[in-house]
């Protein structure tokens, strides 16, 4: 039923299906570019979910739920916190309790004290994304939805 | 209605006088120079006997009597400022385990015949030291990332707080 309503338009979906692809690579682009440059892990996670958006824009809500399922929203939205507060307590297990919560450099990715405050900032920003990424497109998938289900209830009430 | 239309007029008038008033003492962006950007004033001392034992690379014994009597740091070594006539860096020691033991605190400036003690503000230490300590040459993540890495924790489950609020609120289904 659905799919008899949407009014199909081939220019807005061929170009948000070449579209898509690139705006993930730069949503992984900006959120590792962090430490170098401009970026970091709250833009780069919004532009991913931007991609989501996009998606849900240009085709319908069930096609963007089979391609990232409500699980898989739910495990990563809590999955970039934890490998945020993991880092944080590697630090106390590695320096066994020698060094505060969150102090990358007593965590052994390199022998260099200060190259591995880089490498901790890196997977800190990673966790920030997928949390961001994972939480921005709950919200717009669950807003979408409840629309949906409005406007399903009307049309049943105008028959 | 209209009486509600010119208080609200008037109300924001009266909020952008307040943000003129604020930005009037807010200083020129960017200028490193400027006193809140570069050292908190903390007080003046006399010239006279202290400013030849400053060139000597000694720290005068009222200036650490004085920095210890308000609370601060006891100074550890003093340095010329080098270019500028009347200027000196005066070091702290500090006992933290692989980080830099000293660290430029004070700045002491000559004026008239006056010594114009005061502090470096955080922002001097953020931008030298933050590439030697951190190997990222980005001074907002190193920042955001390692400095201020609890800030960004707990921002990071303000997020997921909301988020999971939103679940709560909208996804009226049985699972999760």
């Amino acid at each position: 039923m659905k799919d008899e309503q949407r009014e199909r338009n081939i220019v807005v979906e061929t170009v948000v299906r070449v579209m898509i692809p690139f705006i993930q690579l730069f949503a992984l682009y900006v959120i590792i570019h962090g430490a170098g440059g401009p970026g970091g892990g709250f833009q780069g996670g919004v532009v991913f979910a931007s991609a989501f958006i996009l998606y849900v824009i240009a085709f319908d809500l069930a096609g963007a739920r089979a391609r990232f399922p409500e699980s898989a929203n739910t495990i990563f939205s809590s999955l970039g916190l934890y490998l945020y507060a993991g880092i944080g307590l590697l630090a106390i297990i590695f320096s066994s309790g020698a060094a505060q919560y969150l102090n990358y450099g007593f965590i052994p990715f390199t022998s260099d004290f200060y190259e591995n405050r880089a490498l901790g900032m890196d997977f800190v920003e990673m966790g920030i994304g997928i949390t961001v990424m994972a939480i921005t497109a709950s919200i717009f998938f669950d807003l979408s939805q409840k629309d949906e289900k409005e406007s399903e209830k009307e049309e049943e009430e105008s028959k | 209605m209209n009486r509600l239309k010119l208080i609200t007029l008037l109300l924001i008038i009266l909020l952008c006088a307040l943000f003129i008033y604020v930005a009037e003492d807010i200083p020129v962006f960017g200028d490193p120079n400027t006193p809140p950007l570069k050292s908190v004033e903390l007080f003046t001392l006399e010239v006279d006997p202290l400013a030849s034992l400053l060139n000597q690379h000694i720290v005068p014994e009222t200036l650490s009597g004085e920095l210890v009597k308000r609370g601060f740091p006891p100074p550890s070594r003093v340095e010329k400022i080098p270019d500028l006539e009347g200027e000196w860096n005066v070091f702290i020691a500090k006992e933290e385990p692989r980080y830099a033991k000293e660290e430029k605190y004070y700045w002491v400036k000559k004026e008239g015949d006056k010594l114009r003690i005061s502090r470096y503000a955080f922002v001097v230490r953020w931008i030298e030291k933050g590439l030697e300590e951190t190997a990222v040459p980005n001074m907002v993540t190193y920042g955001l990332a390692d400095y201020r890495g609890y800030d960004t924790l707990g921002e990071t489950s303000v997020i997921f707080t909301a988020g999971v609020s939103v679940i709560l609120l909208l996804r009226r289904r049985s699972r999760l």
